[in-house]
């Protein structure tokens, strides 16, 4: 729980289907969307369907063509083709009904630093034609929910950039959105305030609202998202939950081990869970996908060989991305 | 000193590579120098403007008129016009009325009469009527100042053959000779001078008797100054003022309207580039994400815009009537439909800075240069009239020019709002021509990527 969080949801309408768990139905419906920029081809023939209750990660590195992706999907671009439907209506740039169930949360502080977070959370709730009282009370409950509440009549532009961030989250919130799209919601963020941020995510989808998160840090998908799409070069390379793209590697995890007699001793019975590559340094034992972790540490117990003089390494997405496409992720 | 030298480079690279500094650095004030020069005619040998239309009407016979006509004619500060279209569009011979009608319209602002009794047997000098609308004091003053160096560097010797020519008619040409020859002893006698050359000045009507001859040793503009005294008693201009004659605090009332459009279109280009800055921050892919298309933002921008360029204009015309006691609570409501107008044309160029420039510094960088030459050629500093007729004929196409026009036609000419819709039309039109650019440009851009 955020240590400015309230300990309860922010509103109950989010709570529309068993909390965390993704529902059948889909909440959107991407169709071999296209997008060039003159001789730039930013996304390419990308399909993806999410359902409702998803917390799905858009992870990449920059320039993959995660922003453009979002902003197709919020209906700020057109693509040149392909469709997108949003809870069963067109996503389009004039498409005001696919706008109601939809919440963004864009990559830059997008709020009026000379207003109050009151008045800020009031111009961007107005929009939606919300009435008066409806507003008032969810205008005070977001800033409850983000620990705005004492803050609320002063100024944004004397906000640190953890509580702007985080009114630029609930900003988004106020019309009580079916989707939520973070684009990269946590860049420039201390950790401790991205931290609170990722409860308050989770607590969000907690309560029943699908997520997008755009993002290149591997380690915010591998925390939020149940489900990971990888994309580079404006094409998805993969998707599924982070078990199953792991179970994408040739090889799951990985032991390393020192140059001693016990160890010596086990190799035989340890070339039997996986391969095992000798150097001068030690031993590196890659486990085979089928072998469980308990078998390996009951053999090496066998030998005489104490956990503690093991190293395990467990892949990641950095392996996954690696794998997929030949590269670093960061290159 | 290799140090300097390389930052010295990198800023000239800084400088070269940035169009908005460059621009305001050379083209703005070459721009400005060419105006101002053309106003001011540095480069001709007879400083001051040209072609300033002014009507003559003469209704008289007398050589004199002919005289002043003829010299106006070659003043090149003058453009003389005798004759107009009338209203189904033949070219008729300028009367007093239909010039007095074209003054108060606004379409001609001096005229000259030579009336029926421009010479009388009853008087001894001449009458002449100055019809003005002195909606501009500086044109004003230049032109009255042109047209007394006109008449009394022409009128005296005109005035003199005159009477010469009527004396002779009157008593016969050996009585006159007789008068002359007596008249020009005694003044040579008396004030020392020689008898040949008042003699001959007599007959040729110079009034500077003991000079050598008007075409002498001594400039015309010497002449002109020596027989300024003697002039004013024996030329009589009567001015009829057709416009304005009843405004309290003319000089104020003239310059308001110029002064107040130049603040708004500062105003206004400061209010657009805000379109930029909402860009940058992102929030504009927050509100498109809601139920708000492109058209809302722009048009509550430009309602924004409009509605402050119209409460600035009001606070200003009212602070002129506190401050300067410039009649604006009479015409308010005429006021506010121009000022209304205006402020429409005025966001309409605004939106068209944001709609073709790049970043809120090209913007800023082409609102000072749009603004500063608008204000120089559309009249705001100084007249119209003055200018080249190719720069009178583009001012005509500036918000600056109308929006004076507009102000003056209500404050100065006191007009009825009826009378100043032709002008409203005009600013309104303009402000239609911009705003569908504008959108052109907006839906072909990239301020909302």
């Amino acid at each position: 729980m955020p240590a400015w969080a309230n300990g309860h949801g922010l509103h109950d309408s989010f709570r529309r289907e068993p909390a965390g768990r993704p529902t059948v139905g889909g909440m959107l419906s991407i169709r071999s969307v296209s997008k060039s920029y003159g001789s730039l081809t930013a996304l390419d023939d990308v399909s993806l369907d999410i359902a409702a209750g998803e917390f799905l990660g858009l992870l990449g590195p920059n320039g993959a063509g995660k922003s453009t992706l979002m902003s197709i999907i919020a209906g700020l671009k057109q693509p040149d083709a392909g469709t997108v439907d949003l809870n069963g209506t067109p996503a389009t740039r004039e498409g005001d009904a696919a706008r109601h169930h939809l919440g963004l949360v864009p990559q830059n502080i997008a709020l009026y630093d000379e207003l109050s977070a009151e008045e800020n959370l009031q111009v961007f709730g107005e929009l939606f034609d919300l009435d008066h009282a409806t507003l008032r009370s969810r205008i005070a409950e977001s800033l409850d929910a983000v620990g705005l509440s004492d803050r609320r009549r002063d100024r944004v532009k004397g906000f640190s950039g953890g509580m702007k961030r985080r009114l630029n989250i609930v900003a988004a919130l106020l019309h009580r959105p079916k989707l939520l799209l973070c684009d990269e919601p946590t860049v420039g963020v201390d950790p401790q305030s991205r931290n609170a941020i990722f409860e308050f995510l989770e607590q969000l989808n907690r309560e029943g609202l699908t997520v997008v998160y755009s993002t290149h840090y591997m380690e915010e998908a591998t925390r939020l998202c149940s489900r990971i799409a990888i994309i580079d070069h404006g094409k998805i390379l993969a998707e599924g939950s982070l078990a199953q793209l792991l179970a994408q590697l040739p090889t799951a995890e990985q032991l390393s081990l020192p140059d001693n007699p016990s160890v010596a001793a086990a190799l035989t019975s340890l070339r039997d869970l996986g391969s095992v590559t000798s150097t001068e340094l030690g031993h590196t034992l890659a486990i085979a996908p089928n072998t469980t972790l308990s078998s390996v540490f009951r053999t090496l117990e066998k030998h005489g060989v104490p956990s503690t003089d093991c190293t395990l390494t467990r892949p990641g997405l950095e392996d996954v991305f690696l794998h997929l496409t030949g590269k670093a992720f960061r290159e | 000193m290799h140090q300097v030298l390389s930052l010295l480079r990198k800023d000239i690279r800084l400088f070269l590579r940035n169009k908005v500094a460059f621009g305001l650095t050379f083209i703005v004030p070459l721009v400005l120098v060419y105006i101002f020069g053309q106003v001011f005619g540095v480069n001709r040998s007879s400083s001051g403007p040209t072609g300033v239309p002014i009507a003559v009407v003469s209704n008289t016979d007398a050589a004199v008129a002919d005289a002043i006509i003829d010299a106006m004619e070659d003043e090149t500060a003058f453009r003389v016009i005798r004759s107009w279209k009338d209203p189904d569009g033949r070219e008729a011979m300028l009367t007093v009325d239909r010039t007095r009608e074209l003054i108060r319209d606004n379409k001609l602002r001096f005229g000259l009469v030579f009336p029926a009794d421009t010479v009388s047997e009853e008087r001894f000098g001449l009458r002449l009527i100055f019809l003005n609308n002195p909606r501009n004091e500086i044109e004003t003053q230049t032109v009255t100042g042109l047209l007394q160096k006109v008449i009394f560097t022409s009128a005296p010797q005109a005035l003199m053959q005159n009477l010469h020519d009527q004396a002779t008619a009157y008593i016969g040409e050996e009585k006159t000779s007789s008068f002359y020859d007596g008249m020009a002893r005694t003044m040579a006698d008396s004030f020392d001078l020689e008898y040949e050359v008042v003699r001959a000045n007599m007959e040729a009507g110079v009034m500077n008797f003991g000079s050598e001859s008007a075409d002498g040793p001594q400039s015309d503009e010497n002449d002109a100054d020596d027989d300024a005294n003697f002039i004013d008693q024996i030329v009589q201009i009567e001015n009829e003022q057709l416009a304005g004659a009843d405004v309290k605090s003319p000089g104020a009332t003239r310059v308001v309207g110029g002064w107040a459009i130049m603040f708004l279109l500062f105003s206004v280009s400061g209010a657009a580039t805000s379109l930029f800055e909402e860009k940058q921050a992102g929030i504009f892919h927050r509100l498109l994400a809601s139920p708000v298309s492109r058209s809302h933002i722009l048009w509550s921008k430009y309602l924004f815009n409009m509605l402050m360029g119209l409460v600035q204009l009001t606070v200003l015309f009212l602070a002129g009537q506190l401050m300067f006691g410039i009649e604006v609570l009479p015409h308010l409501p005429s006021l506010l439909v121009v000022a209304l107008t205006a402020s429409i044309a005025c966001t309409a160029f605004g939106m068209l800075l944001s709609a073709i420039s790049s970043t809120p510094a090209a913007a800023n960088g082409l609102a000072t240069f749009v603004i500063l030459t608008m204000s120089a050629i559309g009249g705001a500093w100084f007249p119209t009239s003055f200018m080249p007729e190719f720069i009178q004929l583009i001012s005509k196409l500036t918000i600056v020019y109308w929006s004076m026009e507009g102000f003056l036609a209500v404050l100065w000419a006191q007009k009825s709002l009826f009378e100043i819709l032709p002008i409203i039309g005009v600013l309104l039109g303009i402000a239609a021509l911009v705003n569908i650019f504008s959108i052109w440009r907006f839906n072909r851009g990239n301020l909302f990527e």
